[in-house]
């Protein structure tokens, strides 16, 4: 049995009135897919935001590999191991895409302002280091990503400025990687070359865990080991999809919400 | 159109004649403009500056073929750069007014940097760069009248003030948004020049007077300076001493540019959320943004109290501060050498512009904003990083 990683017990946070997450426990294995789904406004983009520090739950506790990390700062964070991306993706636009992984292997890298002006060929050969494993990890991750490496990252495909950000989280070297719908936005053929990268991406890093955010039905049904359904801030369900699928709750939470709002829409 | 496709053959020589002749016409051109006095002469000479901006955004593959010599070529143009800089004033037909005007584009050259450190790389607004400046020029003011402490030992003393200013001007916004951020740097500027205008030891309105000129190896810089039998104006000593300002300034900030610092700043000017989550403490590079704005803007008030020998709180207004930032705007955030150009045009301008008197700010507003039609991102825009090559 793998070890846990990640664990969340009673989870609750609270916008003013609103609960949008409500007493949620979980908990992720060392190399384990998590997916989480639910509808829209369900809770799941809040869970990842305690997760990763910009949301401090107003009760519960998060611990990683044992240790408390709810109410540690977002930077702090990422330097003990949990990596995340964005449901809307947050690229740094006006920099290159090799920019953008070079920034996330920020807490690998020491150099400060006295050492780049007083110091500066030690900080160029850190800087160089950064970027030599950065042009690795994209070439890893996606070959096209790489071949534009110099462009603005704002000038990429929708697909390839999902894959950037995965790189870009992975070159933190992190324990957990947190992902928010990354297949939003994408075709069924996008999702499929996605799927096989997140693919590659665990069999090269057997100890990773990964929590996926997924609309996409045929993505929660083929990549992750075990899926948690959120509704209304609520944990439904906890298991692996074929079982999880056909719980009533779960199906009534789903197809209802679906069918009322497209009967609104 | 072809031509522009096929891959550009390596032209080595091709590159270095770039490389030279746009350095010495623009020098020679800066000549024209500095030491023009018939208002038709100094239009001429924009519009001149207006249509080369044209071509250079028509025309985008001539500006890479330009930006490509330079980069290849980077050795040969800093030398001819220097050496042009050191040519300069015994070209300037001995005019003390226009080597003034050169001491004065310089300093401000360094300020604009300064504040591009901030404005441009990390997108903070900070409205108390003048501030810096004139808390820089009192310190080292100060410490020569009261402590007769010299010039050399005053520059980084100053600067050293300043940059603690800097530091507690930095530290409300670990607590307070962009927005807000811009209203204490407004009030600290504000705060600063009540300060200056109500203690005693700064003199009050009146300022200090009788700041001595610095020495070097028994050369006094209010005398003149005289090289191989030619005798420069006094104010030669402090266009020197300026161009070595600007020199540091520009390692200073190019070292920080291309090193994890620059990232990290533009990284949280794109998203600073997104900038968090990659590991960046994004308040302390904000203060630090602040503390290195505030130490070059220090070298440069401590320079500028010892070359005009009296400063007063009038010198250290809001508008300064304005004034930088907007170099740095119409200059190109984030470049360092459009916020130079920045820096010496917006200095000339209103200089060149006295023969229309009363209209002279509203030309000056208006060739601004013509310049930043032409060049919506700034005269030279913010340019991607290359690595290894
Ligand atoms: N910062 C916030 N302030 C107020 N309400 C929020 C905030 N973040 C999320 N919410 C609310 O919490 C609920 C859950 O949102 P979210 O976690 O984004 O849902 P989703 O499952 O679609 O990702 C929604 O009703 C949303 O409006
Ligand atoms: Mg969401």
């Amino acid at each position: 049995m793998a070890p846990i990683v990640l664990e969340g017990e009673s989870l609750t946070q609270r916008f003013g009135g609103l609960v949008a997450m409500a007493e949620v426990d979980f908990h992720l294995k060392r190399g384990e897919i998590l997916g989480i789904i639910g509808p829209n406004g369900a809770g799941k983009s809040t869970l990842l935001n305690i997760i990763s520090g910009i949301y401090v739950p107003s009760s519960g506790e998060v611990r990683l590999e044992g240790r408390r990390i709810n109410g540690v700062a977002p930077h702090q964070i990422v330097k003990r191991g949990i990596a995340r991306t964005f449901q809307s993706s947050r690229l740094f636009g006006d920099l290159s895409v090799l920019d953008n992984v070079i920034i996330g292997r920020h807490i690998h890298t020491r150099s400060g302002v006295l050492d780049a002006i007083f110091r500066r060929r030690r900080a160029e050969a850190e800087l160089a280091e950064a970027a030599a494993h950065a042009e690795g990890l994209l070439k890893a991750v996606s070959r096209g990503l790489y071949d534009q490496r110099h462009r603005a990252a704002a000038e990429l495909p929708q697909a390839d400025r999902r894959r950037l950000e995965i790189a870009r989280a992975l070159a933190s070297d992190p324990k957990v990687l947190l992902l928010d719908e990354p297949s939003s936005g994408m075709d069924d053929a996008d999702t499929d070359a996605l799927m096989d990268d997140i693919r590659a991406v665990c069999a090269a890093r057997p100890d990773l865990s990964l929590m996926i955010i997924e609309h996409d039905m045929r993505l929660v049904a083929a990549l992750p080991h075990r899926v948690i359904v959120l509704d209304y801030g609520q944990k439904l369900a906890d298991g692996p999809f074929e079982e999880v699928r056909l719980i009533p709750r779960v199906q009534e939470a789903y197809l209802g919400r679906r069918g009322a709002s497209h009967a609104q829409g | 159109m072809a031509h522009a496709s096929a891959p550009p053959p390596a032209r080595p020589l091709g590159g270095l004649l770039i490389v030279a002749l746009v350095e010495i016409v623009g020098a020679a051109a800066l000549r024209e403009f500095l030491l023009a006095e018939d208002w038709r002469w100094v239009l001429v000479l924009l519009a001149a500056f207006g249509a080369v901006l044209v071509a250079l955004e028509r025309r985008p593959a001539l500006e890479a073929r330009i930006a490509e010599a330079f980069a290849r070529h980077r050795r040969a143009a800093t030398l001819l750069g220097i050496a042009i800089a050191l040519v300069f004033p015994f070209v300037l037909e001995k005019s003390s007014y226009a080597l003034h005007l050169c001491v004065i584009a310089q300093l401000y050259a360094v300020l604009a940097l300064a504040l591009n450190f901030q404005l441009g790389s990390a997108n903070i607004p900070n409205f108390a760069t003048g501030a810096s400046y004139g808390i820089g020029a009192y310190a080292s003011a100060l410490l020569a009248l009261n402590f007769e402490v010299s010039f050399w030992l005053a520059l980084p003393a100053a600067a050293v003030v300043a940059t603690i200013f800097g530091f507690l001007l930095g530290l409300p916004s670990m607590r307070t948004k962009d927005s807000y951020l811009a209203l204490v740097t407004i009030a600290f500027g504000v705060v600063i020049h009540q300060l200056l205008n109500n203690l005693e030891v700064t003199g009050g309105p009146n300022g200090l007077v009788g700041i001595p000129a610095p020495e070097l190896f028994g050369h006094s810089f209010a005398s003149p300076l005289a090289v191989l039998g030619y005798e420069l104006p006094s104010q030669a000593n402090f266009y020197y001493l300026s161009a070595v300002l600007v020199l540091i300034a520009i390692v200073f900030a190019g070292r920080l540019h291309d090193s994890r610092v620059g990232l990290a700043w533009n990284a949280l000017r794109a998203d600073e959320l997104a900038a968090r989550c990659q590991g960046i403490n994004t308040t302390w590079y904000k203060v630090l943004a602040f503390a290195v704005d505030a130490f070059l803007a220090g070298f440069a008030g401590t320079v500028y109290a010892f070359y005009v020998g009296f400063i007063s709180p009038d010198n250290f207004t809001f508008l300064v501060s304005v004034t930088i930032m907007t170099m740095v705007i119409a200059g190109g955030m984030d470049n360092i050498l459009g916020v130079i150009v920045g820096a010496v045009l917006l200095t000339l301008l209103p200089e060149k512009l006295r023969a229309f008197s009363d209209y002279r700010i509203l030309f000056f507003g208006v060739t601004v904003i013509a310049f930043l039609m032409i060049r919506p991102q700034g005269i030279f825009p913010q340019r991607l990083r290359r690595y290894g090559g």
